[in-house]
């Protein structure tokens, strides 16, 4: 099986997610960017675990799934409150870290 | 094999911990019967201790195998004493914080002990790792102590303190890492045990820089001129009973190490620098003298005291001979006996002047304390190295041991012997005697104070009546730290 | 009991005097502590008696003993044993030592009293007459040096006595560092002779001197002259004397004790000591004789310009303390001693006179400021008179009989040595004016209001002052007691000063040439090996040495009576006549500034100096601001990547990745 292509997608996949991280100042869309270049992990592991046949590759993706699954629960709980909080929804805004 | 060691080190410790879980109050006095029972026990050792013995109670275990480092401890006459003096300094700062510190105390007795097991670890230890382990171990108490509750300018004074140390630390760890590796035979295993380092060959061109990389965390825990800039700040702002423990046994560890771990695994290399510390030696004397003698602040009147002493100490090492060795390794003793009273008759001094530590607003002290200024009059003149007092038999045998190999460096020394007597007579008269000072009220020392300062002295008076106790314990561990240096190498230009 | 069993009891007795006036401070009430303290000091001269008859029993080859008590300190070839050497010459200083410190202590117990610090007094005073006898009975250069250090410290503490008072504590400092300079010059000494002899021990050290020595070797003679600088630092001579005439401002018993008749002498003791090294060293024996010849005649030239009772005093100590340095570096050994012996007399005696001349001036010490104290103060002029004739050298005082033994064996030395002899009678004659000068001066002429007073039965009492600086005092711990004591209405200074001035006068009865040798035969065994052994003069030349010093003796006294009595303003005339001489003098030949100006200034220079330049700029400067610069240069590079945009951070994490990722594509390919 020649995973030649999934491999190209799961690449394009994670680079539009990196190139929303980087770009988008709302916290949602990074969020969801972030989503795709985990999603685009995920490809690329299921698209391996096909190739050798092998099952381990299938649960490394399920482990990323709950583990986005969490990222997203705290993220948006992250946002919820800075909402609640009445602060900007605007993620360079929020550069408290400055050295 | 015994685990006398072991309970004697993490005594400390554990009644710190416990003390951290008493009630408020109560952390005090369990840190405080801790370090009576490491006295105990160090009076114990003292009176066990064989004269011709070699390393004894050694206690050796693996540690981390992969790396060699092994946790290994033992006495011997290098390091009896200075467990001593650990022990004996430990009790009355304790005590007197035990008085004095209101201010989080479960957190300031836990850090006291703590640093008591890091410092009895440092003098213990017979691995190199395990020596440089507790050796920044120490680091950390005092980091919180001098940070936490210390006054004035004490957040600068801290990070200073610490990076100070902390740079010395770092080179020393990559000296020690060096030393290993380099040491290591081919196909040998890798060792930090100082007995195995001892028997093994370091090239010489490498013992050159290693011993300079210690020297370099030596002198600055010492510390010896140029490296003391940590030192104004640090004891103007730290508290009396942290300060008396950081001046007068914290600073004996660097110039040990130089006995323990330079001397008699690096011969050559520690042969190569000698002139050049003794230099450096001689310098911090004069240097450490002059500019106590023009300080006004009673702290730094011992400061710089305390850089020439420790001149003296480091000269006598490098002397590389039998009477300076023993001389050092004696006046280290002696120094860290008459350091921690001095501080705690500044602190007493200080309480009794509106905080005041100003040589020209004090004076006229003994008007109605005659107690006071007794007890200080006797560590004034053991300071001063007057003979009749442990620290003159320390002074004289260092001396004679400089001037047998340099003599024009003992000479100048010996200058440095005088201008100790004009500091430290100015600094008694200028707070006992004269006129009574402005802010000054002459009141009796109280008790907590008497019960932490007599014993002290009690001890002072004892080594100036009958010091061969002490050099007859130590005699053969200095012996054997210095033989190989003695005769390494070539001998360097003899002025004589 | 054996002899050195007495040497035991001689150091044990002032010890424990010491310890238990100084621990009972508290509960000791009234004079006890003075009278603990006298005793103590009469026990030890007991003790003393007791070594010297013990001392006598044993033939004379075995007359010197050694005790240990315990190993001081031992370590490669350094080795001390805390030891006493039980011979002649120490036996001889012990009984000086105790037996005046007895006196004086006795003296003490009255003069003292009513001051707030009596019992420190005399814990500090029992502390020194400790130390004293320690020195004199060590048995080795440590132990030397020990006591050595504890009489200065011990001198020190008494000279601060007052120690609310900014001059007596001055000169304390003054004392104490000089005095260790000297302690320093010793042990840089007792090293080189261990280096050369392999011992420390003075009997070890000495018998095979001749073997590890050759005549004036270098080593030897730099040996020497630090025995020597030790000796002047201690002794007062020249040029390390400053500290004796500022010492007056202790009490003045402790003038008396110390800064006269036994601390001050401890020079002279260690030049007799160490006479075996000297002998194998005449250059540095000869350095001696000179400084103290010149010793001489500068203090006697000084005390003629003073006018401080107590200083005048000092002056002629320092002058004294000359002749007897002379003495033991041209080996005149027994002189030297008998003159030791019979200036501690006589020149205590002269203290407790010029005490009880102070104490009927309500503590006035300016001799401008008296006169006509003879009938108020029969008992003082006679016994202060007998001590000014002694001192003077009146024919057949003891004074008469020590110092010109001294001038007279400096002439039998011939050649230069005679030029030492001549010195020796110009400054006998200065000595006998100024000693008159004194009495002339306090005792005759017009009588002032004190002693008036004084006649009329009280003592004077003025306002609490420093005699000095005319501040204003009060009479707490610190100062000196509001009430001040004479010896016509005080029994136990009486009591001291009759037996000194008997022993003034009869003193010199131990060595008349010709006459008697007692001294000098007893004090042979510690001489023996002297080469000049049998080189003493003649018994003929020394009568003719005696009768020229008696001439001279009385012309100066009738000098002084025609200044000061005859004619009075004579000495005003001449004054006016010599201003700059009498500047100079007045000023004490300048030396205190030019020490202020070669020693003081430039260290408290080097200080400053040190504080704001190399501490701030080097220290602080360059080392630390050099650690620090590096570490601000990081930090702020890293702070500067620290942007806190969360897309910058991606991206850095990005660039980190792809780069791990390109390194293994390079590598494996």
């Amino acid at each position: 099986m020649n995973i030649t292509w999934y491999l190209i997608l799961s690449a394009f996949i994670f680079a539009i997610g990196a190139a929303g991280v980087m770009s988008r100042r709302n916290p949602l869309v990074v969020l969801l960017c972030l989503e795709l270049m985990l999603n685009a992990g995920n490809l690329a592991l299921v698209a391996f675990s096909r190739m050798h046949g092998g099952e381990a590759g299938q649960v490394f993706a399920l482990i990323v799934m709950v583990i986005a699954a969490c990222e997203v629960v705290i993220g948006l709980g992250i946002i919820v409150a800075m909402y609640r909080n009445r602060l900007p929804i605007d993620i360079d805004e929020m550069s408290e870290l400055r050295g | 094999m015994t685990i006398h060691l072991s309970i004697v080190l993490f005594l400390p410790l554990a009644a710190g911990l416990a003390g951290a879980f008493l009630p408020r109050g109560m952390a005090r006095w369990a840190v405080l019967t801790g370090t009576v029972a490491v006295l105990a026990y160090a009076i114990v050792m003292i009176v066990d201790f064989d004269s011709g013995g070699g390393l004894q109670w050694v206690t050796s275990d693996e540690w981390i195998s992969e790396l060699g480092i092994r946790y290994e401890l033992g006495v011997d006459g290098v390091n009896l004493f200075m467990i001593a003096l650990t022990a004996i300094a430990w009790v009355p700062c304790t005590l007197v914080a035990a008085f004095g510190v209101q201010d989080r105390p479960r957190l300031f007795f836990f850090f006291l002990a703590l640093a008591e097991t890091a410092v009895l670890g440092a003098f213990m230890a017979q691995d190199l790792a395990l020596f440089i382990v507790f050796f920044d171990l120490m680091l950390v108490p005092f980091y919180f102590l001098i940070g936490g509750w210390g006054s004035g300018e004490r957040v600068r004074a801290t990070t200073k303190f610490a990076i100070y140390t902390l740079s010395g630390s770092l080179l020393m760890l990559a000296a020690a890492v060096a030393l290993g590796v380099l040491a290591t035979p081919d196909g040998g295993e890798i060792s930090f045990s100082l007995a195995e380092l001892q028997r093994r060959s370091i090239p010489e061109g490498s013992q050159h820089w290693i011993v300079l990389l210690f020297a370099l965390a030596f002198f600055v825990k010492a510390p010896l001129f140029p490296l003391h800039g940590w030192v104004p700040e640090t004891y103007r702002s730290t508290s009396i009973p942290v300060l008396a423990l950081l001046s007068g046994v914290l600073s004996k560890v660097g110039v040990y190490g130089f006995l323990r771990i330079v001397l008699p695994v690096m011969p050559e290399g520690s042969q190569h620098w000698q002139e050049l510390f003794i230099v450096i030696a001689v310098f911090s004397i004069l240097y450490g003298s002059i500019l106590a003698f023009s300080q006004d602040n009673v702290r730094m009147v011992l400061a710089y005291s305390s850089i020439a002493q420790l001149g003296f100490i480091v000269l006598g090492i490098f002397a590389l001979e039998e009477k300076g060795a023993q001389g050092a390794l004696f006046q280290m003793l002696n120094h860290g006996l008459v350091t921690v009273p001095l501080f705690l008759i500044i602190g007493v001094i200080a309480a009794r002047a509106r905080g005041s530590e100003s040589l020209a607003e004090l004076g006229g002290m003994a008007f109605r304390a005659p107690v006071l200024a007794a007890l200080f009059l006797v560590v004034s003149l053991a300071t001063l190295a007057m003979p009749g007092s442990g620290n003159f038999v320390g002074e004289i045998l260092i001396l004679f041991g400089a001037f047998e190999d340099k003599l024009i460096y003992g000479l100048v020394a010996s200058a440095g012997a005088v201008l100790a007597a004009v500091y430290m007579i100015r600094l008694f008269q200028g707070t006992m005697h004269g006129r009574v000072g402005p802010a000054v009220e002459s009141r009796e020392i109280d008790r907590v104070n008497l019960a932490a300062i007599a014993p002290l002295v009690a001890v002072i008076v004892a080594l100036g009546l009958y010091p061969h106790f002490v050099v007859d314990r130590t005699e053969q561990g200095t012996q054997q730290s210095i033989a190989k240096a003695k005769h390494a190498g070539p001998e360097i230009s003899v002025i004589k | 009991m054996s002899a050195t069993s007495y040497g035991w009891l001689v150091l044990a007795f002032p010890l424990a005097g010491m310890l238990i006036v100084s621990l009972g401070w508290r509960v000791l009430p009234g004079r006890l502590p003075g009278w603990i303290g006298t005793a103590a000091i009469g026990l030890a001269f007991l003790a003393s008696i007791g070594a010297l008859l013990d001392l006598l029993d044993h033939p004379e080859e075995e007359r010197q003993l050694v005790d240990s008590a315990w190993t001081y300190a031992a370590t490669a070839d350094f080795s001390a044993d805390l030891a006493i050497l039980v011979d002649p010459l120490s036996v001889f200083m012990c009984l000086v030592v105790s037996g005046v410190s007895f006196l004086i202590h006795l003296y003490s117990v009255a003069y003292m009293s009513g001051d707030r610090g009596y019992a420190r007094y005399f814990a500090y005073l029992n502390l020194f007459v400790f130390s004293m006898l320690l020195l004199v009975l060590a048995a080795n250069f440590v132990i030397l040096i020990i006591g050595w250090a504890f009489v200065g410290a011990a001198s020190y503490l008494l000279i601060s006595y007052w120690y609310r008072r900014e001059t007596a504590v001055r000169a304390g400092i003054k004392a104490f560092v000089i005095n260790v300079i000297g302690d320093a010059a010793l042990v840089v000494a007792a090293f080189l002779i261990l280096d050369k002899a392999g011992s420390l021990d003075f009997l070890g050290v000495f018998q095979s001197a001749g073997d590890d020595f050759t005549e004036n070797e270098g080593t030897l003679v730099a040996i020497c002259l630090l025995l020597l600088v030790g000796a002047f630092a201690k002794s007062a001579q020249l040029p390390l004397h400053t500290w004796l005439p500022d010492a007056m401002e202790g009490p003045t018993p402790v003038s008396a004790l110390i800064h006269a008749a036994t601390m001050v002498t401890a020079g002279v003791y260690l030049i007799a000591r160490t006479h075996p090294l000297f002998e194998l060293a005449p250059t540095a024996a000869d350095v001696g004789a000179i400084v103290g010849t010149a010793t001489i005649l500068f203090a006697a030239s000084v005390a003629l310009a003073a006018t401080d009772l107590k200083r005048v005093i000092a002056y002629s100590t320092i002058s004294q303390i000359g002749y007897m340095v002379l003495g033991v570096s041209i080996a005149a050994y027994g002189a030297g001693l008998f003159h030791l012996m019979t200036h501690a007399f006589f020149k205590a005696l002269l203290f407790m006179g010029a005490g009880s001349v102070i104490g009927a001036m309500a503590g006035v010490q300016d001799m401008d400021r008296m006169g006509g104290l003879r009938r108020a103060m029969p008992f003082t002029f006679v016994t202060f008179t007998v001590g000014a004739l002694a001192l003077a050298g009146f024919p057949l005082t003891a004074g008469f009989f020590s110092k010109d033994e001294v001038i007279a064996f400096a002439l039998h030395r011939g050649g230069w040595f005679a030029i030492l002899a001549i010195a020796g009678y110009l400054a006998a004659f200065l000595t006998a004016f100024y000693a008159f000068r004194m009495v002339f001066r306090v005792f005759f002429g017009e009588p002032v209001p004190e002693a008036r007073e004084l006649e009329a039965g009280h003592v004077a009492h003025g306002e609490p002052m420093n005699p000095m600086t005319r501040e204003p005092e009060d009479s707490d711990v610190g100062f000196p007691a509001p009430e001040h004591h004479v010896a016509e209405q005080s029994w136990p200074m009486k009591a001291a000063m009759g037996p000194l001035a008997l022993l003034s006068i009869v003193g010199g009865i131990v060595a008349i040439p010709g006459v008697t040798d007692t001294l000098e035969h007893f004090l042979e065994p510690s001489f023996q090996d002297s080469r000049f052994h049998d080189t003493a003069p003649t018994t003929g030349s020394e009568v003719w040495g005696l009768v020229a010093g008696g001439v001279i003796a009385i012309a100066a006294i009738a000098l002084a009576w025609l200044v000061y009595v005859r004619r009075p303003g004579t000495a005003a005339r001449i004054r006016e006549r010599v201003p700059r001489l009498h500047r100079f003098l007045v000023n004490k030949w300048y030396f205190d500034e030019l020490y202020e100006a070669m020693f003081v200034r430039p260290v408290s220079t080097i200080g400053a100096f040190s504080r704001r330049v190399i501490e701030t700029e080097f220290v602080q400067g360059t080392i630390v601001g050099g650690a620090t610069g590096i570490v601000r240069v990081g930090t702020s590079f890293a702070r500067a990547i620290q942007t806190g945009y969360l897309r910058m951070y991606a991206l850095f994490l990005l660039l980190g990745v792809a780069a791990l990722t390109l390194y293994f594509l390079i590598a494996s390919s």
